[in-house]
């Protein structure tokens, strides 16, 4: 009795605690799952601009035409010419790859998409460090909350019925994909 | 419980403060040779380089967008640039350092383009096309069979094939 008791209180407790970075790691888990489909990280845009010819000139001189005739006042991070036909323009989330002599531009605006930029950077452990050692304490947390959870109900609803038939199919679906898709595929 | 709260927040705090402070960010190990070969001596002597471990300095022109598996360096002088390219996962470059000065090094590898991607490539250079029918410019090496997504979209072809430097590290600068 004394054990259940424990059993209750630690799953209780790691899951009030662990219940918001489940949430987090849910959301990211569904979002990098379609990363064929989109980009879970960034929102890019690109708007093509036609500025019409551009003379000949260096890298800073074309860059400084290149955004008057934008109208933008922002002093670029870098400028590189790529080829000869070529010009990039590095602003601050924004690049312009220029056609030379053309004046044909790509404008690319880059922009963290709204919170799934943070919880993906969280999930998949971008910041390494004491975010390594806080996820290993999670994963933890998960086995904990999974292994006295199965212990929580007794009786016709717990490990004795419905329970022990639900755990099993749990078990059951990863292990039917591994045998379909790796070791007999 | 209160107290147990609040000195996990304390501990988090400070766990993660000193990261927020530089303005260089160091990716995987860093650079840890001194001297970078400038990227023209690289491309244009590439077998004098091949297998060795490398550093380069340049400005990022190029990142992968989905997932930071690569990111492109290239010498601002001469557009001279190479591809970066780490584990997934293990090395992620943010898209939003486009632009910025950066120093990264890894062995330099050479990958061999199987003849449908030399030819493929060869057609899209003549068409003015960015990268070859099929070929995605996310993906960093070609498949090596030749078929489906290729790689490395927009390296230089030499000899039938492709250079990269296998990253090891990096620094980006703000």
């Amino acid at each position: 009795m004394k054990l259940r008791k424990t059993i209750i209180a630690v799953h209780r407790d790691v899951g009030y605690f662990f219940a918001g970075l489940t949430v987090i790691y849910a959301v990211s888990g569904i979002a990098v799952n379609h990363i064929e489909d989109w980009n879970p990280n960034y929102v890019i845009r690109t708007e093509p601009r036609s500025l019409g010819e551009l003379s000949p000139g260096d890298n800073q001189l074309l860059a400084a035409e290149v955004l008057s005739r934008m109208g933008i006042t922002e002093v670029p991070e870098s400028v590189v010419r790529m080829s000869p036909g070529q010009l990039k323009i590095f602003l601050d989330q924004r690049t312009l790859t220029v056609s030379l002599p053309a004046g044909e531009v790509v404008d690319e605006r880059v922009r963290r998409r709204f919170a799934f930029f943070e919880v993906n950077y969280l999930h998949l452990n971008h910041g390494k460090g004491f975010w390594t050692w806080f996820a290993d304490a999670y994963a933890v947390g998960l086995a904990l909350l999974a292994c006295t959870g199965i212990f929580i109900i007794t009786g016709r609803k717990g490990l004795g019925g419905r329970g022990r038939w639900l755990l099993l199919a749990g078990l059951a679906i990863p292990l039917v994909y591994l045998v379909v898709t790796v070791w007999t595929g | 419980m209160r107290r147990i709260a609040a000195i996990l927040l304390i501990i988090g705090w400070f766990a993660v403060l000193p990261a927020a402070a530089d303005d260089a960010t160091k990716y995987g190990e860093g650079v840890t040779i001194d001297e970078a070969v400038p990227v023209v001596k690289l491309l244009s002597s590439p077998d004098d380089y091949l297998g060795k471990k490398v550093r380069v300095d340049g400005v990022i022109t190029g990142v992968c967008k989905k997932r930071g598996c690569w990111m492109q360096v290239t010498d601002p002088e001469t557009g001279n640039g190479v591809r970066i390219k780490v584990e997934d996962g293990v090395i992620v470059f943010p898209y939003t350092a486009m632009g910025k000065k950066a120093s990264a090094e890894g062995v330099f590898e050479a990958i061999a383009l199987t003849p449908e991607q030399v030819e493929a490539r060869r057609k899209a250079a003549e068409a003015g096309h960015e990268h070859a029918e099929g070929e995605s410019c996310d993906r960093a090496e070609p498949k090596k069979d030749g078929s489906g997504e290729g790689a490395g979209c927009d390296a230089p072809v030499q000899d039938d094939r492709i250079f990269m430097i296998h990253g090891t590290g990096a620094v980006i600068y703000s």
